[in-house]
């Protein structure tokens, strides 16, 4: 039973989003085609796709909603994952090289010429063991948090009872929808995960998923600190390991994202202030990497950037309609910046169009209020 | 449109918690305006970041965020669209670029004197089980599943493990939770006046409250003082786990036998 429910965990929380990954990955040049920009790939794809499902299952569903949440989400991220692992043959055949390959520097991501020295290795190591004592933390320390008592019991109603937000979380009696709730969908995402590897929602909330979300969150900012550092990779592991301690000793208030990360990285919140919104800081930091612009196949390149812009701002809604705002607010003062910037009016009407999902999803709800 | 300016100003320093983290990123991002050349950075980096502070202090953008949230308690999350922790650790990067190792360690000790350690907070407790919550919780709920002839369960229990108890099983029903335990949202529910509102409980009034929810358990903590002896009311003392008392209404369990059951 353990076995197969690690082997599950495995399947929908690493290879599976990996494999989805590997489709934008496919249309980025060599070098950009690193693990960590796969799998963050992956679960950006992957969320705007639970979301686009999970949205009219809840709406129209009374009975049985996981079952048929859990039967559509299935076969269409098997059906990417299939399509990821075509598209990384089709590369292997064209290149000779495949897109995923694990050595250390792939992993670590510093270039082919960049030589890591002691000293770096030094920090590298204290790094994960930060991370590491983060991760031990989460799974040994119980955080307390009244929301729970909402959004955890979400999930474990959809898992025991098959009802999507049917049943009033504190009494456990029928109600009706309640639209500001219904459509942030970061809880079912949970229990999805719970049905399919057959362990507990409140199990899979409180000690499995922060080991995942918690070194996305870290992914991420390996990434925005690739994109700021540009040629001193030298600074990377002081970079990580300064943000790592950010995250430990950021607790400067309960309203901090580094507290929410920290302390409830299993609610929508978490996912909405150290995923989606760091999830777009990136994309813009990489859009307008001077190579990434002048790259000769830039266009197609660039493009897959900005309909990845589009997914991070319809994956917000999985957490909450404020949230949907938030990344559609700061999209757009990132675009417009960029605009004035550049003198290009483009970037504000692709921004604009990025945040189309973001409008859809205000307008549903207004219209569902 | 002054007052407002000033609520903002409070959020703002309730979120700070008045601790040296946001000095510490004010001096990183004035550090970045005067030395970072490269314009993408300085962009998304600090100009943004900047204007969307402008926007949060500005009184209209809340009054507009009010209206769209309905209350505005979220207003905080505004702060949220600015990379703190990554500015900080940007411009100590820059800043200390010749000097790594001075650099790591000046860094990580101002981070964690401007800080607070979050596994110091008292809402952080070693965890009993993989569920993270009251072991207690988890015996007093296998023990009403284990000894519940029927599958109706709506159980009261004292406020103390009320967050937890669908969070294990959410099978089992209660007549109030969580949100009954939040003052300021001002709702009422008849069980939980009787079951908190007083130091002693008078079980007739709370009996009388559960039994009009159909609740057929009631748990007490063994220290609840009682008006009366539940057992001469037709309650059935069933257990009493780690201090907790498990009381079975006899009266309700017949109510759902006879009158519910054939139906569900």
């Amino acid at each position: 039973m353990i076995v197969f429910q690690v082997l599950s965990l495995i399947i929908w929380l690493l290879l599976v989003p990996l494999a989805i990954g590997l489709l934008p990955a496919s249309l980025l040049n060599s070098r950009q085609q690193k693990p960590g920009v796969i799998l963050l790939f992956g679960y950006l794809i992957m969320f705007a796709v639970f979301e686009l499902m999970a949205i009219p299952v809840v709406l129209t569903v009374n009975y049985h909603g996981m079952t048929v949440l859990s039967s559509w989400f299935t076969v269409t991220t098997l059906g990417l994952a299939v399509a990821g692992m075509v598209s990384q043959a089709y590369v292997r055949r064209k290149t000779g090289k495949p897109l995923l390959t694990l050595s250390g520097q792939q992993l670590l991501d510093v270039g082919q010429r960049h030589k890591i020295t002691m000293e770096e290795k030094i920090v590298w190591l204290i790094f994960l063991l930060l991370v590491g004592f983060q991760l031990y933390m989460a799974f040994t320390r119980a955080s307390f948090d009244g929301d729970d008592a909402y959004y955890v019991v979400q999930s474990l109603t959809a898992q025991q009872q098959d009802v999507l937000y049917r049943r009033e979380p504190d009494t456990g009696i029928s109600t009706i929808l309640d639209m500001r709730h219904a459509l942030a969908v970061f809880p079912l995402w949970l229990s999805f995960i719970a049905v399919k590897s057959d362990i507990h929602a409140t199990i899979v909330a409180h000690s499995i998923i922060p080991l995942i979300l918690l070194p996305l969150s870290y992914l991420l900012y390996f990434q925005i600190g690739r994109s700021l550092l540009g040629r001193k990779r030298d600074m990377l592991p002081m970079f990580m390991v300064i943000m790592a301690l950010i995250q430990m000793f950021g607790n400067v208030s309960i309203y901090t994202n580094e507290t929410f990360l920290m302390t409830r990285t299993w609610q929508g919140k978490s996912f909405a202030s150290n995923f989606i919104l760091p999830a777009v800081l990136w994309l813009f930091l990489w859009i307008f990497e001077e190579n990434t612009e002048k790259n000769t196949e830039g266009n197609i390149k660039v493009s897959i950037l900005w309909i990845l812009l589009g997914a991070a701002n319809w994956a917000a809604g999985m957490s909450s309609s404020m949230a949907i705002f938030l990344t559609a607010m700061l999209s757009g003062a990132l675009g417009f910046f960029m605009m004035i910037r550049k003198r290009k009016f483009m970037i504000l009407v692709k921004t604009g169009l990025a945040c189309i999902p973001s409008a859809i999803y205000v307008l549903l709800y207004m219209f569902l209020s | 449109m002054y007052g407002i300016f000033m609520e903002s100003v409070v959020i703002l320093k309730l979120y700070t918690g008045l601790r040296y983290l946001a000095p510490l990123y004010l001096a990183g991002l004035i550090y970045l305006l005067i030395t970072e050349k490269e314009k993408r950075i300085r962009t998304l980096i600090v100009y943004v970041p900047m204007a969307i502070l402008a926007v949060y202090l500005c009184p209209l953008f809340r009054w507009f965020f009010v209206w769209m949230d309905q209350g505005g308690e979220t207003y905080y999350r505004v702060l949220w669209l600015l990379p703190m922790g990554i500015t900080i650790t940007y411009a100590g990067c820059r800043l200390f670029a010749a000097h790594k190792r001075i650099g790591l360690i000046v860094m990580s000790l101002a981070v964690m004197l401007g800080g607070t350690y979050v596994y110091n907070s008292q809402y952080i407790s070693k965890a009993e089980n993989l569920y993270h919550i009251p072991q207690t919780v988890v015996a007093v709920c296998d023990y009403l599943k284990e000894n519940e002839e029927t599958d109706y369960i709506q159980a009261v229990f004292p406020e103390e493990l009320v967050h937890f108890v669908r969070q294990y099983d959410a099978d089992i029903g209660m007549p109030y939770g969580r949100s009954m335990l939040v003052p300021q949202w001002g709702y009422y529910n008849a069980v939980h006046e009787a079951m908190e509102k007083s130091e002693v409980i008078d079980v007739e009034a709370l009996l009388e409250a559960t039994r009009a929810t159909l609740c057929n358990y009631v748990i007490l903590h063994e220290n609840q003082p009682l008006s009366d002896d539940p057992a001469t009311y037709r309650m059935e003392l069933m257990s009493n786990i780690d201090g907790y008392l498990i009381y079975k209404d006899v009266e309700v369990e017949q109510i759902i036998i006879e009158e519910y059951l054939p139906y569900m």
